[in-house]
């Protein structure tokens, strides 16, 4: 029997102690934000915060997080607007995506602990693997990141998910909110 | 299915049409939405663009919407290169939208959206007569890629392929708009301008596309479409890599939140999880397992065995791959791979090369200027794996003898056809829905993994998702091949090459993974349909940039025992390698400075010159001093100097406690007309860094029939820490577009190799460089 706080939810896993956390998120909480890339503890596309800390989901096992807090990506702001998550868009520091929720947990956990962190402090706290090659630009995001937290700059690269015609519209002038009715347009013409 | 000899058959040939002239087809697709599609001759292909109820046909390049929403259709695979943003770009850019109004949609495969250069670049793959198929005019390419919805992501063509497409599309839209607007206001359409969305009159009147797409529907489209003087294009500005990008990506926001889905992150009801494992190298048929160590097992759905792989289907992927490890599968077969075998067969294949080689380039008589007194030095690449972070996934529905499929696929109709056949079904009750991967760099131009879901789908009966361990990624994609070089210059009296030969040793790799892909041959039987076969493919780019008048280029096909294929850089990336550590070790014969050696050689590659010259001077270059730490390296790709792209490079490297350590890289690129700036910049940047893991990592040795390491932590990738200071600068040019994803794959090695070369005084000739110590 596994008991934790994901996402500040309380859950029971209905599965056997020694599965990983990371399987019993994806497969059973359907928490696929959370990536497998190698099972081993290699990569970190697994990241998750457990009771703050950044560990690898894949290494933990749900009987090892038993009356634990887990916060996975889906959890860290649920808008995208944790200071990593705007500056990762603003720096267009993402490319296949796959590490990203790894390395946002990484990064996050380190700016929520010390948000002025150097570039030595970023190096050491983001071991992740990533294959297309953001390197060049995560120490700079993840700084501006910190800035962010410390309230020196303002963000707004990436919306909020969930933007209503409405509010789109009153944005975007070559957008208009669709009429009442129309739902997502059918397709008359086959 | 063997569509040659149906492509090829000379009553086809004498209808040759105008194929340049294709017909647009305008119509209401979504409910009072604007539809730009194509018609294709000889036959309409059905349209995907917005998968429906039931798929019927509808659909096309791109759509508007009542409410102002313009979608556009992605026919290429998202693998991170940004693909998805480029394509939605040039359409929004040619329409005059505002990027803010613009959406894109992967679309299914169709004959709709032809890949017609990556067709003609790769015609010695699937076609009989490649010469008939060697440009992407030829009508043989747009009949093979247009039956065959041949629309694969690969080797840079998106943009060759499919920016001319769209932006006719987006150009035909924008005239109907227009002319909609002018009859409402009652003026001539040429006094109206489009931007941000609106169309716009002198006298004051504007308005939205969505306003207007009523009418325009019932518009005939112009002919020809009245494209914009400009495509897209934006302009390098020296020193301003920070600047903000004025056409942000729009993939960006769904993955930094988790909610952007990969095959293995979809979800259905009463969907199962399959975990697989396939033989080792060499021994690829099962052979026997333990199914009663799994009896009774707690939350197993089933066992599904194949000639070729067992699986295991639970209620978490856990416990799959728990009840494989406790199953035991052997496998069998003609003998496992060892690393001592792969050895002696390129070895072998190597000291054949007399005999074996095949001329693929020959300028001027370089052979009898070699004959004697030639400078003469071998470089050796070992296999290479791709290892994107997400492992080969997949995930399928069958129900009422339709298979439903949701994966990524670099040739989504191939791996359709292969699912297809191996459930004994027709293509088109298979419906491929593309999803985005997490990586590639060519691992997914494989379909293996099409095959067994569909397989295991049938068999289990309900809805499954198959992941492939690490360690079955690592041993069941092909690797990049392993080559060997043999490089041969005479020099003259100032010591600059007058003849040059490049004989280079390696599988034809690209005729085998034509084998696999178009012929859906497995592993095994493709090696041996390509066995001894020369493969210009597979030593492209052998050709150097520079003036030399005796050069000659050759492959000897080696036969090895193990399953190769390409990778992001190509065989471009390989005979970088060679080409650009050579020049180096002539130049340092000379006692020259590497980049004026190189400088004087590119008098005919005015672009090549600018591009090294200017790099030079952003890596802040001291001539490569004995103990300097830097090394220079340029690659030119594409067939045609013209529209060929060009990129130079400058490394610091050094060696520390640790090993080689790549300090800094500045590197010059020119790929012509630049589409979206900071997209090229990530591509570069992105290519450095892979190019970096390709020099001092990536590759495998083989015990037993498996690869050594089987995990990614011992595979020598670079990580955050690792990674140098990357500059990038752009030459502006108007020049042809050239994809930028594979420029700093092919640069970044010999350059790295050229730079320890000045820090220690050793070379290494050997990727990755100091895999056998100093």
């Amino acid at each position: 029997m596994s008991r934790m706080t994901v996402n500040d939810r309380p859950v029971e896993f209905l599965m056997d102690d020694d599965t990983p956390l990371l399987w019993a998120l994806r497969d059973a909480a359907n928490l696929t934000g959370t990536k497998y890339g190698c099972g081993t503890g290699d990569c970190g596309s697994c990241m998750v915060h457990i009771d703050g800390e950044p560990l690898r989901s894949c290494l933990v096992t749900i009987g090892e997080a038993e009356g634990r807090f887990v916060t996975t990506i889906e959890g860290l702001s649920g808008d995208r607007s944790h200071p990593v998550q705007q500056a990762l868009v603003a720096e267009q520091a993402i490319q296949c995506g796959f590490c990203t929720p790894g390395i946002v947990m990484a990064a996050a956990a380190l700016i929520n602990r010390n948000p002025g962190a150097s570039e030595a402090d970023i190096k050491a706290a983001v071991p992740n693997l990533c294959r297309c090659g953001v390197y060049p630009r995560l120490v700079s995001a993840i700084q501006r990141a910190g800035r962010v937290a410390r309230r020196q700059e303002r963000i707004s690269a990436a919306p909020a998910p969930g933007i209503s015609s409405e509010d789109a519209a009153r944005e975007v002038p070559a957008l208009a909110a669709p009429p009442e009715e129309s739902g997502r347009p059918e397709p008359e013409d086959r | 299915m063997d569509f040659r000899e149906k492509l090829i058959s000379a009553k086809d040939r004498v209808k040759l049409p105008d194929v340049s002239r294709r017909q647009l087809l305008v119509g209401g697709a979504a409910a009072g939405g604007l539809l730009v599609a194509w018609t294709l001759w000889p036959r309409n292909y059905a349209t995907t663009l917005v998968p429906g109820e039931a798929e019927a046909d509808f659909g096309g390049w791109l759509t508007i919407g009542r409410d102002g929403v313009v979608t556009v259709a992605i026919p290429q695979l998202e693998m991170g290169q940004g693909v998805t943003t480029l394509l939605a770009q040039i359409a929004a850019v040619e329409l005059g939208a505002d990027w803010r109004q613009v959406g894109a949609e992967p679309v299914m495969p169709s004959g709709l959206f032809p890949n017609l250069p990556l067709a003609a670049d790769w015609a010695p793959l699937w076609a009989n007569f490649p010469s008939l198929a060697d440009t992407p005019d030829a009508w043989l390419v747009d009949r093979f890629a247009s039956a065959q919805a041949f629309n694969a992501t690969a080797a840079g063509t998106s943009l060759a392929a499919y920016e001319m497409p769209l932006r006719i599309a987006a150009a035909s839209a924008r005239d109907m708009l227009v002319r909609a607007a002018a009859e409402r206001w009652d003026v001539v359409p040429e006094e109206c301008e489009v931007a941000d969305g609106f169309v716009r009159h002198a006298t004051g009147g504007a308005l939205r596309f969505g306003e207007l797409v009523d009418e325009a529907r019932e518009l005939d489209p112009p002919d020809p479409a009245p494209l914009r003087p400009q495509a897209a294009f934006e302009q390098p500005v020296l020193g301003e890599a920070d600047a903000q990008t004025s056409f942000p990506r729009i993939d960006l926001p769904s993955k930094v939140d988790g909610s952007h889905l990969f095959a293995g992150d979809i979800r259905l009801p009463g969907m199962v999880f399959a975990s697989i494992r396939h033989g080792p190298v060499g021994l690829p048929e099962l052979f026997r397992f333990d199914a009663d160590a799994v009896a009774g097992m707690r939350g197993l759905v089933g066992v599904v065995k194949s000639k070729r792989w067992l699986a295991a289907v639970a209620e978490s992927w856990w416990i799959a791959d728990q009840a494989l490890s406790r199953m035991r599968a052997h496998f069998t077969g003609p003998g496992a791979l060892e690393q001592a075998v792969l050895d002696t067969d390129l070895e072998r294949a190597s000291e054949q090369r007399e005999e074996l080689a095949e001329r693929i380039v020959e300028v001027g008589d370089p052979d009898a200027m070699l004959e004697n007194a030639a400078f003469v030095r071998r470089y050796e690449i070992a296999p290479a794996v791709h290892a994107p972070l997400e492992t080969a996934s997949a995930t399928a529905r069958f129900v009422d003898g339709r298979l439903e499929l949701w994966m990524a696929s670099q040739m989504p109709s191939l791996a359709r056809e292969a699912a297809a056949k191996a459930i004994g079904i027709s293509a088109e009750d298979v419906v491929l829905y593309p999803v985005a991967a997490g990586g590639s760099f060519d691992a997914r131009l494989d379909k293996q993994h099409a095959i067994e879901i569909a397989q295991i789908a049938v068999e289990i009966g309900r809805p499954v998702q198959l992941t492939w361990s690490r360690v079955q990624d690592l041993q069941a994609v092909p690797p990049r091949a392993p080559a060997t070089a043999d490089m041969a210059a005479v020099t003259g009296a100032d010591g600059q090459p007058l003849a040059w030969r490049a004989r280079v040793t390696t599988p034809p790799f690209m005729r085998e993974m034509g084998h696999r892909l178009f012929d859906n041959l497995v592993p095994e039987a493709a090696r041996a349909e390509s066995r001894g076969e020369a493969d210009e493919l597979a030593v492209a780019g052998g050709m150097p940039p520079y003036g030399i008048s005796d050069v000659a280029v050759d492959h000897v096909p080696a036969s090895i025992r193990l399953p190769v294929t390409r990778m992001r850089g190509g065989a471009e990336a390989m005979t970088a390698f060679f080409t650009e550590c050579f020049i180096d070790e002539l130049a340092a014969e000379a006692g020259r400075d590497p980049f004026l050696y190189r400088m004087a050689l590119l008098g005919g590659a005015p672009r090549m010159a600018e591009c090294l010259r200017r790099a030079t001077r952003l890596g802040e270059w001291d001539g490569a001093r004995s103990g300097s730490g830097q090394g220079v390296a340029m690659v030119r790709m594409g067939s045609d100097p013209q529209t060929a792209g060009h990129i130079a490079c400058v490394a610091q490297a050094g060696m520390g406690g640790g090993g080689a350590r790549v300090t800094r890289l500045s590197a010059t690129v020119d790929i012509g007309r630049i589409v979206n700036l900071d997209i090229a910049r990530q591509q570069i940047e992105g290519g450095l860094v892979f190019g970096l893991s390709l020099a001092l990592g990536s590759s495998v040795r083989f015990e037993n029939g498996h690869p050594v390491p089987r995990n990614m932590g011992a595979l020598g990738l670079p990580r955050l820490a690792d990674c140098p200071d990357i500059v990038v600068d752009f030459i502006s040019s108007d020049a042809e577009p050239f994809d930028p994803g594979e420029l700093g794959v092919a640069v970044a090695a010999p350059a790295i190799a050229n730079a320890l070369f000045a820090a220690t005084g050793l070379r290494m000739r050997r990727l990755p460089l100091l895999s056998e110590g100093l």
